[in-house]
């Protein structure tokens, strides 16, 4: 009977056509929309993790109030201890030292005078030990455009924009002027040794990258580091998690009254990451809600204009003995089939597109020319198992009820009545 | 249920004389038409032996089609009885008349009614699929009634390819291949030119002697009076008369 079913959809285009075309656009839209919300958002964790966030956060409850002026007057101290803690705790996950400074960069001249200058958001971590995760976590050898990255003490890598600015080559030595913890002046030559670009506006305008070790020199922070940021196994994210470990780790310091007492904060309590996600996550479960009742409604209707056209069928079925429950569980049937041929197509061309957009992904460096936030200059969809049902699935029940509901009309309608379509 | 029945059956054969395959008693239909009633059908008694070739014959609005419908339980009497195979039609759930209506009678309309977006051979294998059939019993069956009404060489080709006398003999076709006891024809002639017609009412001829199926027409074509040997003449849904006839084509046993 389902051959036979199959046979009449594949041939009748009237009755397939139509919903089908429906279903596989409703779908590929939700497909190629949950994709693209999924890259977006698993990008901006991946960013914001990386150069931001970290999967977790320890810094100083007064470095924390006040993160956004890089407060290193306020940064953890004793900090190869406290990662020493925090490793026998976690094993398996991986904390590392940042240091983030502001300062200015000044290129002298042969005559030792200043030929331009700049300020700068500098950024530190551990690139020179020899097990550092940092380099591969940063992406730091696919992101340098020109030179290499650091080797020795003493070099430095510069945004690429950042150069063109400021008309430094490499092997240029600059100097770069800041404060120290203590809040005194400080200034240390570097050898810029590569520059380099994330596809981060944010910080490819301005950025100063230098080993953790120099910036501890520099600003006088020997064993001191603004942050320590905890990335899971493998630095692959896990929301759960990341709570846990915080709350477990703050309920150790939550009768301490020292302003400077660490504080850990999951990746998603920092940078408003929160609201973000609860905003993407409504909009996708929103749409994916609409496109349902929608399509429910438009297929109803086909399947109300489909049943009228099909009474003479009915009819003939009748004749043949065939009860109208055997003949509504065939057009619930039916709508499976075409609902599960219109999810296929959607899906297909859902995860089709996907791919591409993974793969190619859409330019908004425009747009994010003046932007501070960490967002990547190319957004990219993201390909995930989820994709491969969260349009079928509606795709295939949209059809069944909007079949359903039409359908109802089988049994409203006296047997006879039906029959009687046949004399016309 | 089914033991019991052709364990009766037995002692009815011995009891009744004639056995009768459909018993009328009574039968009134009523249609509401505005706020009122209208009897489409008034006190009709008629009983069909097995094997008979007869034919509701009345002009137009007599209440032919209203009776097959309630002889192929499509359709219930407002009042009286009627028997179908010895069950009582008003009593059928819904249920019970599509399975009587699969197993026991066969339509013919009219209009062809074919499915068109089947092939011959899958409109007349439909009828089998509500049954359980394996696809080689129902390929058997299925070419077999095409043979019947010759036209197994055209089996994999659409309806719209055919002729209004083709249409009409894969409908009996379609009608025939689950060997139904019953044979409903609601004026099968009605569109057809009369060398078709004449073609038609023969195949009908032929399955009534070999398969013994009794077959109910209704008609106000001459060409088709010609071979029923009953004729029932109804008339504002009364029956007018009811005569035997031996007809020259269709004598049984030839
Ligand atoms: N469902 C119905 N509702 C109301 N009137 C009907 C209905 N079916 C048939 N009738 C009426 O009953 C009468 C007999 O109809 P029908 O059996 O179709 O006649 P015939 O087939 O002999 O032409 C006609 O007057 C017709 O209008
Ligand atoms: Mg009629």
């Amino acid at each position: 009977m389902i051959r036979f079913l199959l046979k009449g959809i594949l041939r009748d285009k009237s009755r397939s056509v139509l919903p089908i075309l429906i279903i596989s656009i409703g779908v590929a839209l939700t497909v190629l929309l949950s994709g693209y919300i999924k890259g977006v958002f698993g990008d901006v964790i991946t960013q914001n993790a990386r150069f931001e966030t970290g999967h977790v956060k320890i810094m100083t409850r007064a470095y924390a109030e006040n993160i956004d002026q890089l407060p290193n007057d306020a940064a953890l101290l004793e900090t190869e201890a406290l990662i020493g803690e925090l490793k026998t705790e976690y094993p398996d996950m991986d904390f590392v030292q940042r240091i983030k400074f502001g300062g200015l960069i000044d290129i002298p001249d042969t005559a030792g005078n200043s030929k331009a200058q700049g300020p700068t958001i500098g950024l530190s971590f551990d690139i020179l030990s020899q097990n550092t995760n940092e380099v591969k976590r940063m992406n730091l050898k696919n992101s340098i455009v020109q030179g290499r990255i650091p080797q020795n003490r003493g070099e430095a890598l510069i945004g690429e924009e950042f150069s063109k600015k400021l008309k430094v080559k490499i092997g240029d030595v600059v100097t770069f002027f800041g404060t120290t913890m203590n809040g005194s002046m400080t200034f240390y030559a570097f050898k810029i040794c590569g520059t380099i670009k994330f596809g981060l506006a944010a910080l490819d305008k301005m950025a100063f990258i230098i080993d953790l070790k120099d910036a501890q020199m520099v600003l006088d922070m020997e064993d001191a580091a603004g942050e320590i940021l905890g990335f899971l196994p493998n630095d692959v994210y896990n929301d759960m998690k990341t709570i846990e470990i915080s709350e477990t780790f703050n309920q150790k310091y939550k009768n301490s009254t020292d302003e400077f007492a660490p504080v850990m904060k999951p990746l998603k309590a920092q940078n408003d990451l929160e609201e973000v996600f609860n905003y993407g996550e409504n909009m996708s479960g929103l749409f994916v809600f609409l496109f349902i009742i929608a399509m429910s409604i438009v297929l109803w209707n086909t399947g109300l204009l489909g049943g009228l056209r099909r009474y003479k069928e009915f009819g003939i079925r009748l004749a043949l003995g065939e009860p109208k429950s055997g003949i509504y569980r065939s057009m619930i049937l039916e709508a499976i089939l075409v609902g599960l041929i219109g999810s296929c197509i959607g899906t297909l061309i859902g995860l089709g597109g996907t791919l591409y957009m993974q793969e190619v992904g859409i330019d908004i460096s425009e747009y994010m020319k003046e932007s501070t936030m960490i967002m990547p200059n190319t957004v990219r969809s993201k390909i995930s198992s989820n994709l491969f049902y969260i349009g079928f699935i509606p795709g295939v029940l949209a059809m069944v009820i909007g079949n359903a509901l039409s359908g109802i009309g089988i049994y409203k309608r006296e047997t006879a009545r039906l029959f009687k379509e046949l004399e016309v | 249920m089914q033991d019991r029945d052709s364990g009766s059956c037995w002692f009815t054969i011995i009891k009744m004389e004639k056995e009768y395959i459909i018993e009328l008693k009574n039968v009134v239909k009523r249609f509401p038409v505005g706020d009122g009633l209208f009897t489409a059908l008034n006190q009709i008694d008629l009983r069909f032996e097995k094997g008979e070739f007869s034919g509701l014959v009345g002009p137009s609005g007599s209440g032919k089609t209203t009776l097959l419908n309630i002889i192929g339980s499509l359709d219930s009497p407002t009042e009286g009885n009627a028997l179908v195979l010895g069950k009582d039609i008003s009593k059928l759930t819904h249920k019970e008349s599509a399975l009587l209506r699969n197993h026991h009678i066969g339509f013919i309309f009219q209009v062809v009614n074919l499915l068109p977006v089947y092939t011959i051979f899958e409109n007349v294998e439909f009828a089998l699929l509500l049954q359980k059939y394996t696809a080689s019993e129902r390929k058997k069956a299925v070419m077999e009634a095409l043979e019947w009404v010759g036209l197994e060489k055209i089996a994999d080709k659409k309806p719209d390819k055919l002729s209004g006398g083709e249409g009409q003999r894969v409908a009996i076709a379609r009608a025939m291949v689950k060997r139904p006891e019953i044979l409903l024809a609601d004026e099968p002639t009605a569109n057809l030119d009369a060398a078709n017609a004449h073609a038609i009412l023969q195949t009908m001829v032929k399955l009534n002697q070999e398969l013994n199926t009794t077959f109910i027409f209704s008609t106000h074509d001459e060409k088709v009076m010609k071979y029923l040997n009953r004729i029932i003449h109804l008339r504002d849904g009364k029956v007018e008369s009811d005569d035997l006839i031996k007809s020259k084509e269709n004598v049984p046993g030839t």
